[in-house]
């Protein structure tokens, strides 16, 4: 299982970068942690013309607080995200995420922007994005662009950045001090892809619900929002009716697929009883 | 005369392996390169099933750096055609072509061999072979297959039916119509692979100068894959040399001939430079024999205090497209009903086998063979009997197992088990578990409303087997001797040589310790070798648990007979007669006379010496080479506990404790043995949960990645509490019994039957593995009782 | 073709290889040390797993050019003056190994989680050698050997 042939640059600024992707009229691809598009390369599966490797541009690679939100370059290695100080304190969600994304060796090279534009509706990070209402930087030909999270997932695997795109930042609001959170996902073994996984946010206040979030992996082609379920949370509060409520409105929000892992009813079984797992263990972060 | 080392037979002795393989100093075959070495790829079929009405490899042939590209009509010209002959009439022997010929019968097939300078060019050169198929209605089940108006895959066998055969005792009908109570089930034991860290690859050399062949691969066999190889290449069998190198695991999946093998071959020799072919995952997925795909209908006769009357089963494996070489296609469905009745007394018994042929790769052993399913059967009838009877579970089988009295027993197939510890594992495993503790533990968690099942296990399995029963049955090829040649140099040192080859199982250590001990020497002093047809005396590998009974049996033949040469020279250097010499710590010494001594180095160097230091008439030299046939063989038993959590909401199953107690006789390495039964265990989790070869509509593999064959890691995996009894086999020398397959046996059954002691309130049976979590979900959902 | 220098187990090497050239096939073939395996070829069993500027990653899934200028550690560097490492000690001392393949990777995985983690719990052990497949141990024996390395490994930092 070896790649087939392609031509091959490592730029040093993203403006090379953009230009060389340029070159090809939509038949490069990006080469962030090579964590997706290597096994794809490997299978020949994916045969561009060239690879544009971002590894060598130091200047992608950065995690910063501007004005209430966290910044991360989209080359930050997912290993760097886990042991950040900052995301620790200020996006504790993602840190959790991070920690089921594979394995160590695996966030060792992979990076935030990539998993992100590689767009698969199973992998932990595009669900913390929907969750916490994020959204990305996109730089490319005509200029820069800002994508909220709900308009960059399409279907699986795609997203809306063009092919002469570059996804250089992502950026995410720091959660409420105080806040409730949980990624609860399930998967046959440690480490893989989740069958189902449902990322959730609470805030309190006192017994109300001031805020509530949920987001999926894996229940379909693109990561999705649970509105109507949060609004229960936020009408109802946090209690276990509400809970239970907003669970089961889950598992009609949902509308997975089946491979040979799990059935669609099964799935959407799942995104139930994970949607009150996480509610509960969410829950019992929350303060305030 | 008496030996005083510290026995090493029994002893944990740390692994001589370890080393180099710690060191990243292993020998695979991948890690050899010759110089002019090119490298091979294969064309695999993209169909299930399919004519092939064109290739063209002129474009691939025309790429720089490429050396040649073989077809099917290029490998029938230059190999006789591989045909898995069988001695049973019933079992059809059709052709396996190691390049496809004419047709495609199962997705990956292979069908073209490029041989180029890198790995890299050879996989480009194989994408621009150009190729017209005509597909053909795909057979994708064993109904399919058994429909007369679905094709036939084998022209020549005129049916898909490929297998069949019957094993019966007494009368199983009349049996089961007077019994007080018959359960029945329809038991489905999913497509498996053993998957093995190491790819299958192989390396071919043929010099043209000495036309010599060596073939070095990931073989478990290579003596007898250079019993067939020379068949099938019409050459001289002293010609022909087989390495075994370093091997990444095994566990059956490489004991065949492959069609890789052979084709690499015929490419060596055209070409008269070095080929290598190492397989990926890809292709290791798509054509590395599967496993035990089974649907057994099957139904068991009780009096109303449980006691077996009859057994009655048909087996149904799908064998897939080619019946494998030199086993035959009837590997595995024979031996499901060969050991069907387990450790059993069973008065009447019918089995029938029938192995049909799909398009899909072709079924081949992997760890058990046969007896996975077999015991997840057996086992999982004996647990619905006393579910329905109200009896426990271990206490059905107490009074069903074939007792001390009872042996030597012989069982419905006719195989006699010499005398096994049935009873005394099962009552131990009850003890390790503490088995009242655990059922209350169930009682209390039940009222808590959560899901905790016991699962029993037990069973028995032919090992160590001897020639008078082919390992494979029908399969005309002998398997029933292993030899060793003990070999002391001037210096003192021994090398021991065997037909055997290890591939994860250390038979570097255990050998060494059998023949450190039977010539009174240091382990360290001991180094053996094996896996290399050059240098092995004859033998034909290492698969069906039989290594340390066959080898071990041969060096201990061999270790007596440099024993005695050592006494007789001693006894000439010392002046004494060999009956008063003892051995103590590497010297040999007139006994009550310490000072009167010789070390192992001297007598040695007498040996080597000539005849003047040595007793008249006595030759030189200090070597044996000794051949041992245990003849029938013997077995193991085991018996496992498992007690598990099904999680109410996800349905995933939680294995909270794991429980083995063993018999494999006299272990030589206890910690080898338990290694054995963690990595068999472990994969009897993976059948049992989490693995499962799935095929779609078209045929075509859809669990064809890492991804989706989900083999357990560490977390998937729980400690284990591993127990043993030595039993000594009564008929085979040092009483070993032979072990490595008892994990994949066992596991299955026993989780298999936990989960449903767990799900029992509800009604719900467990008859198909996996059991996976969106299975469970779907049975307890319909299930006969609602949860509380 | 691309030229790729770099330093593997503190010996500088230099190699000349296409740009699609994976990095564990340029550190078997090209310097030559076979004892990185390669077992999947897209990123899921470990076996391939070498220290990359000090932290584990998989070469099946990176480019040799990507390692220009890095330094890498594998298998063969674990030794000191013939001695085996602690890690080693362990592996042979409580049986983590039977074929070997995948022992490699798990010793290179194995330190990297001794590395972030110098006390983990038996869980955490098990999760952090799940990045590694192995198919004959049954982990028991690779589990034992990395909680007796890990106070040894500690204390010797």
């Amino acid at each position: 299982m070896k790649p087939p042939k392609f031509e091959y640059h490592a730029p040093t600024s993203l403006d090379e970068a953009l230009a060389a992707l340029g070159r090809y009229g939509g038949d490069a691809k990006v080469l962030a942690g090579g964590q997706s598009l290597m096994p794809l390369l490997n299978f020949r599966l994916a045969r561009p013309a060239a690879l544009v490797d971002l590894n060598r541009i130091a200047s992608l690679a950065y995690i910063r607080e501007h004005d209430g939100q966290v910044r991360l370059g989209a080359m930050t290695r997912q290993r760097t995200v886990e042991f950040s100080p900052v995301v620790a304190q200020r996006l504790p969600l993602l840190k959790e995420a991070t920690r089921g994304v594979g394995h160590l060796p695996i966030r060792t090279r992979g990076t935030i922007g990539g998993s992100i534009a590689h767009a698969d509706p199973s992998a932990e990070y595009p669900a913390v994005l929907a969750a916490l209402d994020g959204e990305v930087v996109a730089r490319g030909a005509r200029g820069e662009r800002v994508i909220r999270a709900g308009d960059l997932f399409q279907t699986y695997l795609t997203t809306s950045l063009a092919p002469d795109e570059i996804l250089t930042e992502v950026r995410l609001p720091a959660m409420p001090a105080g806040a409730g959170y949980a990624l609860e996902e399930f998967a046959r073994r440690h480490g893989d892809f989740a069958i189902v996984g449902i990322a959730a946010v609470v805030v309190r206040e006192g017994q109300r619900c001031k805020m509530a979030r949920l987001a999926t992996a894996g229940a379909g082609p693109v990561p999705v929002r649970l509105r109507a379920a949060e609004e229960i949370l936020e009408r109802e509060g946090l209690g276990d009716a509400a809970i239970e409520a907003a669970a089961r409105k889950a598992t009609e929000l949902v509308d997975p697929d089946a491979d040979i892992h799990a059935s669609a009813d099964y799935r959407r079984h799942l995104a139930g009883v994970l949607t009150k797992r996480a509610l509960v263990r969410a829950m019992g972060v929350a303060r305030g | 005369m008496s030996v005083n080392l510290p026995r090493l037979v029994g002893a944990r002795v740390a692994r001589r392996e370890d080393p180099r393989l710690l060191t990243g100093q292993g020998s695979y075959v991948d890690d050899h390169r010759p110089p002019r070495m090119l490298y091979a790829a294969f064309l695999r079929s993209p169909h299930a099933h399919a004519r092939i009405a064109r290739i063209d490899v002129s474009p691939a042939l025309a790429l720089p750096g490429v050396a040649a590209v073989l077809v099917g009509e290029d490998i029938a010209r230059a190999a006789k055609p591989v045909r898995a002959e069988s001695k049973t009439p019933t079992v059809k022997t059709t052709s396996f072509p190691p390049l496809a010929l004419g047709r495609v019968r199962h997705v990956g097939e292979a069908v073209a061999m490029v041989a180029a300078e890198s790995r890299y060019l050879a996989e480009d050169a194989v994408e621009r072979i150009v190729i017209e198929y005509e597909p053909l209605p795909v057979v994708r089940t064993t109904d399919e297959a058994l429909d007369p108006a679905r094709p036939v895959l084998h022209e020549d066998a005129g049916t898909n039916l490929l297998v069949a055969r019957e094993f019966a005792r007494g009368d199983v009908d009349a049996a089961l119509a007077g019994a007080a109570l018959v359960v029945r089930e329809r038991f489905r034991f999913h497509r498996h692979t053993p998957v093995c860290m190491e790819n299958r690859g192989c390396l071919a050399d043929y010099a043209t100068g000495s036309r010599t062949l060596t073939l070095r691969s990931s073989a478990q066999c290579p003596g007898l894959v250079r019993d067939v190889l020379t068949d099938l290449l019409g050459m001289p069998e002293h010609q022909v040399r087989v390495v075994a190198t370093d091997v990444g695991g095994g566990f059956g999946a490489k004991a065949s001939l492959y069609p890789e093998e052979i084709a690499t071959c015929v490419m060596a020799r055209r070409l008269g430079r070095p080929v290598k072919w190492i397989g990926d995952r890809r292709e290791d997925l798509l054509s590395t024999t599967h496993a035990w795909d089974e649907i057994v209908e099957a139904e068991l006769g009780v009096t109303r205090d449980g006691t077996i009357v009859g057994l009655r089963a048909q087996v149904t494996a799908d064998i897939g497209a080619y019946s494998i070489y030199p086993w035959t296609a009837a590997i595995e469905p024979v031996q499901t009903i060969s050991f069907l009745p387990g450790p059993y007394k069973v008065p009447t018994y019918r089995g029938r086998a029938r192995g049909v042929a799909t398009n899909k790769a072709p079924l081949g052993p992997y760890r058990g063979v046969g007896r996975p399913p077999a015991v997840f059967v057996i086992e999982g009838l004996m647990d619905r009997a006393a579910r329905r009877l109200g009896i426990d579970p271990t206490e059905i089988r107490l009074r069903n197992f074939i007792r001390d009295e009872d042996f030597p027993y012989k069982s419905p197939s006719g195989i006699v088990w010499d005398r096994s510890s049935f009873t005394g594992s099962l009552l131990r495993a009850r003890e390790a578990l503490d088995y009242a503790a655990a059922r209350a533990e169930q009682a209390r968690a039940r009222r808590a409303g959560r899901w905790l099942g016991i699962g029993v296990a037990s069973y028995v399995e032919l090992t160590g087997i001897g020639s008078a029963i082919p390992v494979s049955p029908g399969m005309p090829v002998s398997t029933g001797t292993e030899a060793a040649t003990i070999r002391f140099d001037p210096a003192g040192k021994v090398t021991a040589v065997f037909g055997v080859a290890s591939h994860g199982q250390g038979l570097e250590t255990t050998l060494a310790q059998i023949v450190a001990d039977e010539v009174g020497v240091p382990i360290d002093d001991v180094r053996v070798l094996h896996g290399d047809t050059e240098v092995s005396p004859y033998g034909t590998g290492t698969y069906a648990s039989r290594s340390l009974v066959l080898a071990g049996g041969a060096a201990i033949l061999a270790g007596r007979a440099v024993r005695e040469k050592m006494l007789l020279i001693a006894g000439h250097l010392l002046e004494a007669d060999p009956s008063d010499i003892t051995v103590t710590d590497g010297r040999y010494a007139v006994r009550g006379m310490p000072d009167r001594s010789v070390a192992v180095r001297q007598i040695a160097r007498a040996a080597y010496s000539g005849s003047r230091q040595l007793p008249k008439g006595l030759e030189p030299g200090l070597e044996a080479t000794k051949f041992y046939d245990p003849y029938y063989g013997t077995a193991s038993n085991a018996t496992h506990l498992a007690l598990v959590e099904v999680d109410r909401t996800t349905c995933e199953v939680k294995i909270l404790r794991y429980v083995v107690v063993e018999d494999c006789g006299c272990m030589v390495n206890p910690l080898i043995v338990d290694g054995q039964v963690h990595g068999g265990v472990a994969q009897g989790i993976g059948a049992a949960l989490l693995e499962e070869i799935v095929y779609d509509d078209h045929g075509q593999l859809l669990s064809g990645t890492l991804m989706d064959y989900v083999v357990p890691s560490a977390c998937e995996v729980p400690a284990m509490e591993v127990h043993h009894l030595e039993t000594p086999s009564p008929v085979t020398l040092g009483g070993f019994r032979g072990m490595g397959e008892g994990g994949t046996i066992g596991a299955p059954a026993a989780i298999a039957n936990a989960i449903a002691d767990a799900l029992a309130p509800l009604g719900v049976e467990v008859a198909e593995l996996p059991a996976s979590p969106d299975r469970l979900f779907h049975l307890i959902r319909r299930a006969p009782r609602a949860s509380r | 073709m691309v030229n790729v220098r770099l330093k593997v187990n503190g010996v500088a090497h230099e190699g000349r290889c296409e740009p699609r050239k994976l990095l564990v096939d340029f550190i078997r073939e090209d310097l030559g040390l076979t004892g990185t395996h390669v077992g999947c070829e897209h990123g899921i069993c470990g076996a391939c797993t070498i220290m990359f500027n000090g932290e584990a990653a998989r070469s099946c899934i990176m480019l040799a050019v990507q390692a220009d200028g890095a330094e890498l550690a594998t298998v063969e560097g674990l030794m000191r003056d013939g001695k085996l490492h602690p890690l080693q000690e362990a592996f042979r001392d409580h049986h983590g190994l039977q074929c070997g393949f995948c022992t490699p990777g798990m010793l290179m995985t194995a330190l990297d989680l001794l590395r972030t983690n110098p006390s983990p719990s038996e869980r955490e052990i098990r999760e952090g050698i799940s990045a590694v497949l192995c198919r004959c141990t049954g982990y028991q024996g690779i589990v034992n050997a990395v909680r007796a390395a890990a106070p040894v490994l500690a204390a010797g930092r």
